[in-house]
C-alpha cells in the first residue's frame, strides 16, 4: 500500500468511527458536550502518554477516555446540584481540565512530543506513521489498524443496542417505563464516545474531532424523516467529505484534518440550503395546485436532551 | 517572589494589569449570557474568532502592507468571525430542525478549522510580523505592551459602558422577554447590541489568554458570583470582581511559578473559586444546604421528643 493511500484510507476511517456514534450525538441533543469531552480528554492523553509512550496504546485510549467520563458525569452532577442556570454546568469543567493538559503539555513534559498545535488539529500524515510490513509488504499503517478497530467496536455497540439506543433516543420516559436502563446505557455511550475522540485525537486533534462526530450526522438530519436513512447518509456524507477534505488538504498544503472539517461545513450550509430551495419550490407547486394548506414535515429530533 | 519585585517589573506589571482588566469586562458581561442561559456560545465566539483575526492579519500585510498585528486590527476581525459565529448557529437552530448545541458545535468546528487552514497558510509562507501568531490559540501574556493594554481599557470601558446605558433594557430582555418586546424594544436590536458587547470581551483577551480558553472568563466568574446573591447588579459586579482577582491572582501566581503559561493558570484559579463558592456559599450552597438539613431534622426529633411521635 502506498503511503498516500494509506493516508486517505486513514482519514476514511478515522471519519467513519466518529460519525457512526455522532449520529446518535446528535439526536440525543449532546453535540456541546462531545465539545466538552474533547477539550477534556487532553490531560488524559498527555499524562496517558508520559505513562506508556505511545499514544496508540490501548491502556492510554481507554485511561483517557475515563477523563472525557468524568465531564459527562461532572456536567451531570453540577446540573443535578439545581445552583446553576441553562447550559452553564457544561462549560464549567473542561476548560479546567483542558487548562490543566496544557500546562501539563508546557512544563516538565518536554519529552512528550505533543506541541500545542497538533493537540488543536492533529497531524493525519504523522499519524500514518510507521507502517506495518508483513511478509516484507507494506499493509498500511498502524494507526489505521487502531482506528479500524475503534470503528468495528462502535458499529458492534450500536447495532447490538440499536433498538434500546433509538427508544431512549426518542422516548426515555417510555423506555425507562419498559425497564431500559436508560442512565446507564447513556454512560456506556458516552464512554464509547469518549474512546473515540481518543482514539481519533492523533489524526484529528481535540476540537476538530468533534467536526468529524457531529456534522456529518447533522447535515444528514436534515434531509432524514427515518433513523436508519439518517444513519446510511452520514456514513456517505462522512467518507465523501473525507476524501474530499484529503484532496483539499494536499493541494494546498495544509492539514488534512482542517480541510475536512471546512468542508463538512460547507456541506452542511449547501445542503440545508437546497433543501430550504426544494421546499420552497414544492410549497409553491402546491399552492399554485390550491391545495390549501402547506403540509409540515415530520421532524426527526427528540423532545428533549438525552442525559 | 515578593510583590514589590513582582510589580517593579515592567513586563509583569503589564501582564497582571492587562489580565485584570480581561477578568472585569469578562466577568461583568458573562453575567448576561449566564443568566440569558446560553453560556456556552461563549466558546463558539471564542473559537470563531481565530479565522478573524488571521483574516484581519492577512488582509493587513497583503493588501495595505502595514504592521499586521495591530491589537485594535485584530480584536475588529475577531469580532466580525466571532458574531457571525454566533448569528450562523442561531440562524440554523430557528430555520432547521437541527437543535441548538449542535448548532452551536457546526459552527465552532467549521470556523475553528478554517482558522487553522489559514494559520498553515501563514506559516507557509513568508509574510512579514508572523512571529508568534500560534499565540492567538493559547495567548502569550507576556506579549502584552503598554498599547495593548490601553487598547483593551479603552474597547472594554467601551462594552461595559453600552452595558451601562442600556442596562433597563438589557435585564428587561433577559427577565421577561415578552413583556419587553410589548413595551416596544426591538429584540433583534438588542440581542445584537448584548451580544456584540459579549463578543468584545472575549476578543480582547486573546494577546493574553488566547481564543480556546476564553470561554473560561465568560463562564465561570458569573456561576461563581450567582451562588452569592439574587441581584441583578450585585451579580454583575460580584462577576467582575471574581473576574479581575481570578486574572490577577493566576497571573502573579504563574509568573511565581516560572515556566508556566498565564492563561491556563487564570483558569484554573477561577475554577477554584467556582467551586468554593458552590461548596461553601453563605446562602445556597451545598455545604451549607446539608448543613440546614441536619439543623432541621435535629428540630424535628426534638419536636418529636417533647411531643410524643405522631400516631
Amino acid at each position: 500500500m502506498s503511503y498516500v493511500t494509506g493516508v486517505m484510507l486513514l482519514a476514511v476511517v478515522t471519519a467513519l468511527a466518529c460519525a457512526l456514534p455522532g449520529v446518535f450525538v446528535v439526536l440525543r441533543k449532546n453535540s456541546m458536550i462531545v465539545d466538552g469531552i474533547a477539550h477534556a480528554v487532553l490531560p488524559g492523553i498527555i499524562v496517558g502518554f508520559a505513562l506508556t509512550g505511545d499514544l496508540d496504546s490501548p491502556f492510554l485510549i481507554l485511561g483517557a477516555a475515563f477523563a472525557g467520563l468524568l465531564v459527562v458525569l461532572g456536567n451531570e452532577w453540577l446540573a443535578d446540584t439545581g445552583l446553576l442556570a441553562g447550559d452553564a454546568p457544561q462549560g464549567l469543567i473542561f476548560p479546567a481540565l483542558f487548562a490543566g493538559g496544557i500546562i501539563l503539555v508546557s512544563i516538565d513534559m518536554e519529552h512528550v512530543h505533543l506541541d500545542t498545535n497538533a493537540v488543536l488539529i492533529g497531524d493525519l500524515n504523522l499519524a500514518a506513521f510507521p507502517a506495518i510490513l508483513w511478509d516484507g509488504v507494506n499493509i498500511g499503517p498502524e494507526y489505521l489498524y487502531v482506528m479500524l478497530a475503534v470503528l468495528g467496536i462502535n458499529a458492534a455497540f450500536i447495532a447490538l443496542f440499536y433498538q434500546k439506543l433509538k427508544l431512549t433516543t426518542f422516548d426515555r420516559q417510555f423506555a425507562t417505563v419498559l425497564g431500559t436502563r436508560s442512565r446507564l446505557l447513556n454512560t456506556a455511550f458516552m464512554f464509547l464516545v469518549s474512546m473515540t475522540v481518543v482514539a481519533a485525537f492523533k489524526a484529528v486533534g481535540a476540537i476538530l474531532v468533534i467536526s468529524l462526530l457531529v456534522v456529518p450526522a447533522a447535515t444528514a438530519q436534515v434531509i432524514s424523516k427515518r433513523l436508519f436513512v439518517m444513519i446510511a447518509l452520514t456514513v456517505l456524507f462522512a467518507v465523501a467529505g473525507a476524501i474530499a477534505g484529503f484532496w483539499i488538504a494536499y493541494v494546498l498544503n495544509t492539514g488534512t484534518s482542517a480541510a475536512m472539517a471546512v468542508f463538512y461545513g460547507v456541506l452542511f450550509v449547501g445542503v440545508v440550503l437546497i433543501d430550504k430551495l426544494i421546499t420552497r419550490i414544492r410549497r409553491n407547486r402546491r399552492h399554485d395546485a390550491n391545495e390549501g394548506d402547506t403540509q409540515t414535515r415530520p421532524k426527526l429530533v427528540s423532545s428533549s436532551p438525552v442525559r | 517572589m515578593d510583590p514589590i519585585e513582582f510589580f517593579s517589573n515592567h513586563i509583569f506589571r503589564m501582564v497582571f494589569f492587562g489580565t485584570t482588566v480581561i477578568g472585569i469586562v469578562s466577568g461583568a458581561l458573562g453575567a448576561f449570557a449566564y443568566l440569558r442561559k446560553q453560556s456556552l456560545i461563549s466558546d463558539v465566539i471564542g473559537h470563531a474568532a481565530l479565522p478573524g483575526a488571521l483574516l484581519a492579519f492577512l488582509t493587513a500585510v497583503v493588501i495595505f502592507g502595514v504592521n499586521g498585528r495591530n491589537m485594535l486590527l485584530l480584536i475588529v476581525g475577531a469580532v466580525i468571525t466571532g458574531t457571525l459565529a454566533a448569528l450562523f448557529a442561531n440562524v440554523v437552530a430557528a430555520r432547521t430542525k437541527i437543535a441548538i448545541d449542535t448548532a452551536m458545535a457546526i459552527s465552532l468546528t467549521t470556523f475553528f478549522g478554517l482558522g487553522m487552514l489559514l494559520l498553515r497558510i501563514v506559516a507557509n509562507n513568508p509574510f512579514p510580523g508572523k512571529g508568534g501568531i500560534q499565540d492567538y490559540l493559547f495567548g502569550n501574556a507576556a506579549s502584552i505592551t503598554r498599547a495593548d493594554l490601553t487598547t483593551s481599557v479603552v474597547v472594554g470601558a467601551f462594552a461595559l459602558t453600552v452595558m451601562l446605558v442600556f442596562w433597563k433594557e438589557f435585564t428587561l430582555r433577559t427577565f421577561d422577554p415578552v413583556l419587553s418586546t410589548m413595551l416596544g424594544f426591538r429584540a433583534r436590536v438588542i440581542d445584537t447590541l448584548m451580544f456584540a458587547t459579549i463578543v468584545i470581551a472575549i476578543v480582547i483577551g486573546v494577546k493574553a489568554v488566547g481564543f480556546v480558553l476564553m470561554v473560561a472568563f465568560v463562564v465561570t466568574p458569573p456561576a461563581a458570583a450567582r451562588q452569592w446573591t439574587n441581584t441583578l447588579p450585585a451579580m454583575v459586579i460580584l462577576s467582575a470582581f471574581f473576574g479581575g482577582l481570578g486574572s490577577g491572582l493566576g497571573a502573579y501566581l504563574s509568573i511565581s511559578m516560572g515556566n508556566v503559561p498565564t492563561g491556563p493558570v487564570i483558569v484554573l484559579v477561577l475554577f477554584a473559586i467556582f467551586l468554593i463558592s458552590l461548596l461553601a456559599s453563605p446562602k445556597r450552597s451545598i455545604v451549607v444546604t446539608a448543613l440546614r438539613r441536619v439543623e432541621a431534622r435535629k428540630a424535628l426529633k426534638r419536636e418529636f421528643n417533647t411531643e410524643g411521635a405522631p400516631r
